[in-house]
């Protein structure tokens, strides 16, 4: 959750930035390099206008494929619609041009691999692969078709070798930036979890010495009354504060070393609370037990607010792991039934009155 | 009137020997005696001298875990209720697996240590909220399978409802209430390393109708164990 976010969000940013690079890559190919290599041969096309229109659509799928690279993976359905629309456009394009001079004055054959590359990125590698196939095999079919010569031969393998080398060092590279943005994260979210351990065992360490700095008032005042004599064990009143005393003692005891969350925290605060209005507030786990968003925390400790509040001598609270969530008790001698407050945020409250007895349970359901 | 069931305190603070002693002398239908305390188990390893009922086990005898030390204990024929500060719930799962017929918290001494004893001494199951609540945050892969109702009524009782409110709650009386949780103690006594301890708890349980014969071969035949 709040763990996860930083770290999640940090991986995108450097993989948003490859992007980035990926795309001003392939727009400047477009535009220098493609567009350049247009008008410089714009006299030898039997169709100045033909070229131009293909050219656009590419454009207009290179915009295409940057909105959809950007938004994330894109799916293999609008990936794919992108980079056959290159295709056909690069594949007509080279079809529209002399067939003598075919691949100096054919400018889509490296146009459309860049914008295949830029949606086909972050697929499958095999992908990327059957593209740059497609897009070669249809060159080297116009040039067939055309009457194919040694040197057409050769010169499409040096401009093949060329092009695609250069698409497939760029996709690995991104790959491998990839991987080591992921790393870094995982790293980064590895260590932000021990802090937060740290922190939590920290503020822990904190409170339970508070309770023991508490303890040096409350209780070992009391044990001397008793040990002198001016505190009677038959007085109601002392054997009240000795409840509470002892309630206190034990749950500084049995607070183990593991962290318990921030649900088990706020309980521990609202029976600190009640203690000073000489409630005796035991409180007990059972299970390791999920993390509880705040919202449904608020909502249980709203409910031990008001049940504690009207605990008359004594209140007990439990904490236990039931299938997809937890469940909140309490039990208390309320005298009467508590108003509780309003369930929701995925909490349920049952509760049940037995003589002077109050039971209620809170459940929430990670589900 | 029953014959007193006798008992022996192992314990290794003098003021909690005393404590439990009080207990025992102040219960209305004096059908506890204690015969003999002890700090440690050295007296205790041998053939049942001295000879006693049950023995009221401190889990922790001179900064020391004894749970391993249970299985001799029952070996030699005593039942064991282990009476500890411990909590933890692998601690006390690990008790019952030894062998112990019941496991109370020192908090709860006063109001469930007599019965536990009594109940221990008839191998019929008694379960503490502490019990309960390490049988409901138990994850060992060994563990037995509950019903759901065996499991809610271990809920609510753990919760810290009377069983008279469990029964309210689920809808059933307050003795169902008692058989399911002895039918979840039971159970437990069918799983894990075997002892006499055990094997007498589930006999007791079929005879008193908490538990079928048939529901506890899943987990283990007990008479193959049985030596007593």
């Amino acid at each position: 959750m709040t763990a996860v976010q930083p770290t999640a969000m940090m991986s995108g940013r450097y993989q948003r930035a490859f992007t980035l690079a990926v795309i001003f890559l392939v727009v400047s190919w477009h535009l220098a390099g493609a567009g350049g290599q247009l008008l410089h041969n714009r006299s030898d096309y039997s169709s100045f206008a033909f070229q131009g229109a293909m050219w656009l659509v590419m454009a207009v799928a290179i915009a295409a494929g940057s909105v959809l690279a950007l938004r994330g993976t894109p799916s293999w359905r609008s990936a794919w619609a992108v980079a056959l629309v290159t295709l056909a456009a690069s594949t007509a394009a080279a079809a529209a041009s002399p067939a003598s001079d075919m691949l100096a004055v054919n400018w889509a054959w490296g146009a459309a691999g860049w914008t295949g590359l830029l949606v086909l990125l972050r697929r499958r590698i095999g992908e990327l692969a059957w593209f740059l196939a497609a897009e070669a095999a249809g060159i080297l079919s116009v040039q067939m078709w055309d009457g194919l010569h040694r040197t057409d031969l050769a010169g499409f393998l040096a401009v093949l070798a060329w092009s695609t080398g250069a698409q497939v060092a760029v996709a690995a590279g991104v790959r491998a930036l990839d991987v080591a943005a992921d790393q870094a994260a995982a790293a980064a979210r590895s260590e932000h979890a021990a802090r937060e351990r740290a922190a939590t065992a920290e503020i822990i360490q904190a409170a339970r010495h508070t309770r023991w700095l508490a303890l040096q008032e409350s209780a070992v005042p009391l044990v001397a009354e008793l040990a002198a004599g001016t505190a009677d064990p038959g007085d109601a009143q002392v054997r009240i504060r000795c409840a509470v005393q002892a309630a206190r003692l034990r749950r500084l005891l049995a607070e183990g070393d593991e962290v318990p969350g921030p649900l088990v925290h706020e309980l521990y605060a609202s029976a600190d609370v009640a203690e000073r209005r000489g409630i005796a507030v035991e409180i007990e786990t059972a299970g390791p037990l999920p993390q509880v968003p705040r919202p449904a925390r608020r909502v249980i400790t709203d409910a031990a607010i008001a049940i504690l509040t009207d605990a008359r001598t004594h209140a007990r609270i439990t904490l236990a792991a039931v299938a997809a969530g937890i469940a909140v008790s309490f039990v208390a001698d309320t005298g009467a039934g508590v108003l509780l407050p309003a369930a929701g945020e995925g909490v349920t409250i049952q509760q049940q009155q037995d003589g002077g007895v109050f039971w209620a349970e809170a459940r929430w359901n990670s589900r | 009137m029953e014959q007193q069931v006798t008992v022996v305190i192992i314990e290794d603070h003098p003021v909690v020997t005393e404590g439990v002693t009080s207990w025992i002398r102040s219960d209305p239908g004096q059908r506890v005696r204690l015969v003999h305390t002890a700090r440690d188990l050295t007296g205790l390893r041998s053939a049942r001298q001295p000879s006693a009922d049950v023995v009221i086990l401190d889990l922790e005898l001179a900064g020391e875990l004894v749970t391993a030390q249970i299985p001799e204990l029952v070996a030699a024929g005593y039942r064991v209720v282990a009476f500890s500060g411990h909590s933890d719930p692998a601690i006390v799962i690990a008790t019952l697996d030894n062998g112990a017929h019941a496991y109370v918290s020192k908090e709860e001494g006063s109001d469930h240590l007599v019965e536990a004893v009594l109940a221990a001494a008839a191998d019929r199951p008694y379960v503490t909220r502490s019990q309960a609540r390490a049988m409901l945050a138990d994850q060992e892969p060994t563990r037995p399978v509950l019903s759901q109702q065996e499991q809610q009524a271990l809920l609510l009782w753990f919760q810290g409802m009377s069983k008279a409110s469990v029964g309210r709650r689920m809808s059933i009386s307050e003795n169902t209430v008692r058989q399911y949780i002895s039918r979840a103690r039971a159970k437990y006594a069918a799983t894990g390393r075997t002892a006499a301890s055990k094997d007498a708890l589930l006999a007791r349980a079929i005879e008193d109708g908490v538990l079928k014969p048939g529901e506890i071969v899943q987990y283990k035949s007990f008479a193959s164990g049985a030596t007593d």
